[in-house]
């Protein structure tokens, strides 16, 4: 980390291929688009990088950088979410082989609201403790408490009446 | 304790899909630009003589990128020389009051400024920065801003084929659209090649037009709809139109927006004239739509920036477009640019196959 903020690049791409992965998963968990995902996790590691200098080293980079990506995802999916539908191409590309996993509850999840998605994909999909998250987010950690459980009762509600159909 | 729901989400995500090695590339290739070192507290020489080896590095790889794309020429050893592409005689217009004339001719593009200076380079699409000091051209898969001298200001990787260019008039931002495969995404990057973001991932190949403020600009969504950006609030708003929408012109001065269609022209909610619309601009304060009239010339009518009619007038051939305040024609072997000024000039021959994709007086 020291050598990358000092503008090590061979420093810098290990730190890169270390976290790229993850981050792109978690861009692709919340936007639920190939595309999206990859300018959203390519925006994120370049922020990242250009604050580089202000990151306190001490501090794990994984939660700093997942913080960049959610919010920055945020940024986009609200933005776009102000377009008329016929502006929006916003169908969740789903693969075959993802889709076919867990199918109901994948559908279920791309339901959730925006800011009930996000964290669920940080918790369950980044492995953040709440706490994490709400130091990601700027929120405090009882809201984001209340978002999870919703989000899990929408999803079991959600499942159920899938199931009974 | 973890439930069953829980373990099913954890099961849900370990399945995501990976991303594609060409993201990541572009992706690491951006994240490096971005790298702003941290200098230690006592630079050695060993540091010194690391930047030195990486401006050296990346004056060889700018070099190599500008070679390939053709603004540079590079011969070493005794190797042939490959014979040069056909040189575009571009001419700025006589008496406009032109900074300089940029034009994209048989996929090469010619730059021209007033002091005298020219570039050529293959691009498929340009822009002039304000008093043509810059231009911004997409080259290769990459966004690279050029002095007319040549000097390499910026070049960023689009991820794609950049097929729309347009420079902020304050000259701080330029917004582009670029070809991902079957689509096209809107982006826009500060003028020093720094800040790139993704605005739009799913728009029309139509060239943004931005207001005369900087502060917002307009562009075509994938619904043929014109949507105004507003960069300061990250706002957008759709306008109205009865059928997809194929160019766009803020005028210089206020915030007046003249959309054209393919059947009519509007200017704010007011159809200003119908048929087939072949170039729409600004004359100064006056919004100028050309309008394609069968075997007779293309008619030229202006408007005030109410919608009131003010003058109309033929020229002679097809308009090409209304920029730096003329309208620009082109005719069996010329293309002339003037008009409003009484005054029209030659400021390129062509012939019946020359293609002119882009022609900006700035």
């Amino acid at each position: 980390m020291r050598r990358a903020r000092r503008g090590d690049r061979e420093a810098a791409s290990a730190l890169f291929r270390r976290y790229w992965r993850d981050a792109w998963r978690a861009a692709y968990a919340i936007t639920g688009r190939r595309a999206l995902a990859d300018d959203v996790a390519a925006d994120g590691f370049e922020r990242a990088f250009a604050a580089l200098g202000r990151f306190d080293d001490r501090r794990p980079f994984g939660p700093w950088l997942h913080r960049i990506v959610a919010n920055r995802a945020l940024d986009l999916l609200r933005a776009e979410r102000r377009l008329a539908d016929e502006e929006l191409p916003d169908t969740p590309d789903r693969t075959p082989a993802h889709a076919e996993g867990d199918r109901g509850l994948l559908a279920a999840v791309a339901d959730l609201s925006l800011e009930r998605r996000v964290v669920v994909v940080l918790r369950y999909g980044v492995g953040m403790t709440p706490k994490q998250i709400a130091d990601a987010l700027d929120l405090p950690v009882g809201t984001v408490n209340s978002r999870l459980a919703r989000a899990l009762e929408q999803l079991r509600e959600t499942l159920e009446v899938e199931h009974v159909d | 304790m973890s439930t069953e729901l829980e373990r099913r989400l954890e099961g849900l995500f370990a399945e995501a899909p990976e991303p594609d090695p060409g993201a990541g590339a572009e992706a690491l290739h951006r994240a490096l630009r971005a790298l702003r070192p941290v200098a230690p507290p006592h630079r050695g020489l060993r540091a010194g003589v690391l930047a030195f080896a990486g401006v050296v590095v990346l004056l060889v790889i700018a070099a190599g990128s500008l070679a390939a794309a053709g603004a540079l020429h590079v011969s070493i050893g005794a190797k042939a020389k490959p014979k040069p592409p056909a040189t575009t005689r571009l001419s700025l217009p006589k008496g406009a009051g032109a900074s300089g004339i940029a034009a994209i001719v048989n996929g090469r593009l010619s730059v021209v400024i007033k002091g005298g200076f020219g570039l050529q380079a293959s691009a498929t699409a340009a822009a002039l920065s304000p008093h043509a000091l810059y231009v911004a051209a997409g080259i290769r898969h990459s966004l690279v801003a050029i002095a007319p001298s040549g000097r390499h200001a910026f070049s960023h990787p689009a991820g794609g084929r950049v097929v729309a260019i347009a420079w902020a008039p304050d000259g701080f931002r330029i917004a582009y659209v670029v070809r991902v495969g079957r689509h096209f995404l809107l982006r826009a990057i500060y003028g020093n090649g720094r800040h790139d973001e993704l605005i739009d991932s799913s728009v029309r190949p139509v060239r943004p037009s931005w207001r005369a403020d900087s502060l917002a600009f307009a562009y075509v969504g994938a619904g043929g709809k014109a949507i105004v950006y507003d960069l300061g609030h990250q706002s957008r708003s759709i306008l109205g139109s009865p059928a997809p929408v194929t160019r766009l012109a803020f005028a210089p001065r206020g915030n007046r927006l003249l959309v054209a269609t393919p059947g009519a022209a509007f200017l704010g909610r007011k159809t200003v004239a119908t048929g087939e619309i072949e170039a729409i601009g600004w004359l100064q304060d006056r919004a100028t739509v050309a309008v394609e009239s069968g075997a007779t010339e293309p008619l030229v009518r202006t408007f005030a920036p109410s919608g009131r009619p003010l003058e109309a007038f033929r020229v002679p051939g097809r308009v090409l477009g209304v920029t730096g305040g003329l309208v620009v024609t082109r005719t069996t072997s010329k293309i002339l640019a003037g008009w409003r000024t009484k005054r029209v000039s030659t400021v390129l021959g062509v012939r019946n196959a020359t293609v002119v994709e882009h022609l900006e007086i700035g």
